[in-house]
């Protein structure tokens, strides 16, 4: 169906149409607005990590402290699960343009959908799970062990 | 000047195999075409050597080859581009284009390609009576400038061979069908830009663009390949056309 739905200033005719979506039309909005989010999102983390701070401080401690704040999890989290989704996603477009059987393509895209999730859950599990407290006394005893 | 010509020679009916055949052209001028040095091949040394060629000026699209490695028209492309001024010697390879059935020597087949073109309706869809006055159905010079870098297409096929996702998989559409159906989706006067979005947008449609670019490099009508394919993807997410 068709709607036009007007002409602008410009005098451009701008229709409406609709169109049946399917999967390939939402991973490729996806791509683009998690491109986006980990740009920001990794800039970030890797001015953080790397220019802000000296990676020679990047000890268990200075994780304790960033992840003492729910803010900084929920940063990581965010990078974690877009940068997989968008990671395992550009995997399969390659591998679909190599591979022509559809079976196998489809259970391809099975297995990396399985895969990025657990993966997501488990490093998430991980981030949310991080005792702040209990690390930096870790990182205390270790420095006392050492003597210094 | 002198010019050592290599042609990707191949003739199912002697060997299956490909094979490359060396000539050396004397007393070539430098605004010689490639198509002219296949001319005098195929005249002078060699009469088996198959190649199409139609109107020999760029508009009829049937000499596209691949020509040092490159998808471009032999009867555009003079011989100057492969050597250094003041030199009087250059060194030119033709293949057939990639990503289609080599019949015989340059000849490809091009019914795939064709099968692609076809798929997207490339023609215009308007159900509503004539204008009463029986002359044309009129738009803006604006809805007109929207498609016009499109209607340039001469069917070449040089961008779709040219397309790294094409090579990979002949399924894809390919550029130059996308290039077509951009034609005919942007035109305020068709009525089925939904069927040809729906063609497009299937999984072997516009999402197996990776915008590697080839398929504008290798138009000889400098069609902006990729921003049509882009603005197809546009309106595939946005819905609006």
């Amino acid at each position: 169906m068709t709607t036009v739905i007007g002409t602008a200033k410009r005098k451009v005719t701008i229709r409406q149409v609709q169109i049946q979506a399917n999967s390939e039309r939402y991973a490729y909005l996806f791509m683009r607005m998690s491109g986006v989010a980990l740009l920001v999102l990794a800039v970030g983390h890797m001015l953080i990590q790397h220019v802000l701070n000296s990676s020679g401080n990047l000890t268990l401690l200075f994780v304790a402290d960033q992840w003492n704040s729910w803010g900084w999890r929920a940063y990581d989290m965010f990078l974690l699960a877009f940068a997989v989704a968008h990671g395992l996603n550009g995997l399969r477009n390659v591998l679909e343009d190599y591979i022509h059987n559809p079976n196998t393509t489809k259970w391809i895209s099975r297995f990396l959908v399985a895969f990025g999730i657990i993966t997501i859950i488990w490093a998430g599990i991980g981030i949310a799970s991080f005792d702040s407290e209990a690390a930096r006394a870790a990182q205390e005893a270790l420095r006392q062990s050492l003597g210094q | 000047m002198q010019v050592q010509l290599r042609i990707r020679r191949y003739n199912p009916e002697q060997s299956n195999k490909p094979w490359w055949g060396d000539y050396t052209l004397q007393n070539v001028n430098r605004t010689d075409t490639v198509l002219d040095l296949l001319h005098r091949v195929k005249w002078e040394i060699d009469g088996t050597l198959a190649l199409r060629r139609s109107c020999a000026h760029g508009v009829c699209g049937s000499d596209a080859m691949r020509i040092n490695g490159a998808n471009v028209l032999a009867c555009k492309t003079l011989v100057s581009s492969f050597s250094r001024e003041g030199s009087n010697q250059a060194k030119i390879q033709v293949e057939p284009i990639l990503g289609l059935p080599v019949q015989k020597d340059l000849i490809v087949n091009m019914e795939p390609f064709f099968e692609h073109y076809r798929s997207v309706l490339p023609y215009m869809i308007n159900n509503d009576p004539a204008p009463a006055d029986g002359r044309e159905r009129l738009q803006s010079p604006e809805d007109r400038a929207r498609f016009d870098d499109t209607t340039k297409c001469i069917l070449c096929a040089a961008c779709t061979t040219s397309c790294p996702s094409f090579w990979a998989n002949d399924k894809y559409v390919g550029p130059a069908a996308i290039v077509q159906a951009h034609r005919f989706i942007f035109d305020s006067r068709d009525q089925a830009p939904a069927e040809r979005l729906q063609v497009v947008g299937d999984t072997f449609g516009v999402w197996r663009c990776r915008t590697a670019f080839n398929c504008t490099n290798a138009c000889p009508r400098e069609i902006e390949v990729t921003k049509a394919i882009a603005e197809v993807k546009i309106a595939l997410a946005t819905g609006e056309v």
